[in-house]
């Protein structure tokens, strides 16, 4: 017979077999996958870098700091969220045949592609550092404690909102074609391609809302020594963020682990 | 054992939400091969996959003190993104097999007989190819108890005959709860049976007494109706 096992041996086995099947599947998935996990956030950088020296015309410091370690720190700390929440949305359905073995939950698969997705952009990021170093790019952290936290608080938020909204839009399919709609622009008002003081002064009050542009801000002070941040940046503001949709979403996922399982 | 205690089941639709299963207590002991007998939409598959635990019930519980199989040539089951090979070694590794993931999957390919397609993504496969490698995976595992519904009526001839003879030879070893129609298997394969009738469930020790039951209620009904 099976020897029993204890929850949690089963949920560890589930994992481990859950990350084999995701990693297998990003790395193969077609021809050349690791190289365009490479060069996409390479071409992504390139291409904003293009945009960006045509705007800012001869204009080549943001905040103290020049706008291409700038942007590279920014659009990182942007897709570490947004591709957490992303892959999460798809993640329960994606997997719906393989609920029927009972160890499996809804909520396994998103935490693998969370993982894999935090694992998979911060060996990117830290390939980018190094060759930063080479070239002599200031992209080193000069705090790098306090970045690793940060990283780690994003990806949380990320975690969180992918926790959330994979239930949401699994009971309403609808929310996450807008999420989906609405993730795009979001890369506008997170102060990731324009500083929020470059905005009007009416609507920067509400756009320091938003939980990423703490994350995106911080992130940049804890990398750049002489970097002026916007006023009102709060790690502890990101935290309550990051922690709050991470409680929202296990309870979510706990609440209707019925539903998602059926159908 | 697998103990049932007070489950309730229903499914909400349009038209109210009758229970399908409605306050049903059994202890099924281990090693007894069991035959759940009723109508269609008695709640027969419904009470196989709150057994496995890919359902759960509204009230009541279910305790397990003995490794249980999903129910046996499921539809579901597969990714049909993956391999066959890669479906094995998913479910092999879900159950905590370890070093035994070789012997798994080796005999796994060898039950299914499906050659190459063992290596195509499951779904290129046929209908007959996907229930060839369920059957195969399911024995694979060394269950106590194995849950089949309808199962042995997968395959063309050849495959099923050899399904009947693995089954046969699992069912020495281990426990059987089996949902099927067809009455020469249940006796067959079974020592006591389960009648379901309009939400409740009747234990016979002898699969021979359900079978009987499950006419004299049907005879009744046809009577009514002329």
């Amino acid at each position: 017979m099976l020897s029993p096992r204890t929850p949690w041996q089963v949920t560890r086995a589930v994992w481990h077999a859950l990350f084999m099947r995701e990693a297998l599947a990003r790395t193969t998935s077609n021809r050349m996958a690791w190289f365009w996990m490479l060069l996409e956030p390479i071409a992504l950088v390139a291409m904003m870098v293009g945009i960006r020296s045509v705007i800012s015309s001869g204009q080549h410091n943001i905040g103290g700091v020049h706008f291409i370690p700038w942007l590279i720190c920014g659009l990182f700390s942007f897709f570490l969220f947004r591709e957490n929440m992303i892959r999460s949305i798809g993640a329960v359905s994606a997997y719906k045949g393989l609920f029927s073995y009972r160890q499996v939950k809804p909520i396994d698969p998103v935490f693998i592609r969370c993982y894999l997705e935090g694992m998979l952009k911060s060996f990117i990021f830290m390939l980018f550092i190094i060759v930063g170093l080479l070239l002599e790019i200031d992209l080193f952290p000069a705090e790098p404690l306090e970045a690793l936290f940060v990283w780690l608080l994003l990806w949380m938020l990320g975690l969180g909102a992918g926790l959330t909204l994979s239930v949401l839009s699994d009971l309403v399919p609808e929310i996450g074609k807008i999420i989906n709609l609405t993730s795009m622009p979001l890369i506008l008002i997170s102060s990731v391609m324009i500083p929020l003081n470059y905005l009007p002064h009416q609507i920067q009050r509400y756009l320091i809302l938003n939980p990423i542009v703490h994350g995106v801000e911080s992130l940049r002070v804890c990398f750049f020594d002489s970097y002026r941040a916007i006023n009102g940046i709060s790690i502890v503001y990101l935290s309550i963020w990051a922690l709050g949709l991470v409680s929202l979403g296990l309870l979510l996922h706990l609440r209707f682990a019925v539903r998602l399982k059926a159908q | 054992m697998i103990s049932i205690r007070n489950i309730y089941k229903r499914y909400h639709n349009h038209h109210g939400s009758d229970w399908v299963l409605k306050d049903i207590s059994i202890d099924i002991p281990t090693g007894v091969s069991v035959g759940l007998l009723g109508r269609n939409g008695a709640g027969k598959s419904t009470l196989l996959r709150i057994i496995g635990g890919m359902d759960t019930p509204d009230r009541g519980e279910i305790i397990r003190d003995c490794s249980v199989s999903w129910p046996i040539g499921i539809s579901g089951g597969f990714q049909g993104s993956m391999t066959g090979r890669q479906n094995v070694k998913f479910v092999a590794r879900v159950h905590g097999s370890g070093k035994d993931i070789d012997r798994i999957i080796n005999f796994v390919e060898e039950f299914a007989e499906i050659g190459k397609a063992f290596d195509e993504p499951v779904k290129t496969y046929s209908s007959g190819m996907r229930s060839r490698l369920s059957f195969g995976l399911s024995l694979a595992f060394d269950f106590d108890v194995f849950l089949s519904d309808e199962a042995t009526s997968v395959g063309d001839r050849a495959f099923k005959e050899k399904a009947t003879k693995a089954f046969k030879d699992r069912v020495g070893q281990a426990g059987l709860i089996i949902v099927s129609h067809a009455e020469a298997i249940l006796k067959d394969l079974c020592q006591a049976g389960i009648w379901l009738d309009e939400g409740k469930a009747y234990w016979f020790d002898d699969i021979n007494e359900a079978i009987s039951a499950y006419h004299e209620s049907t005879d009744k009904q046809t009577v009514k109706a002329k």
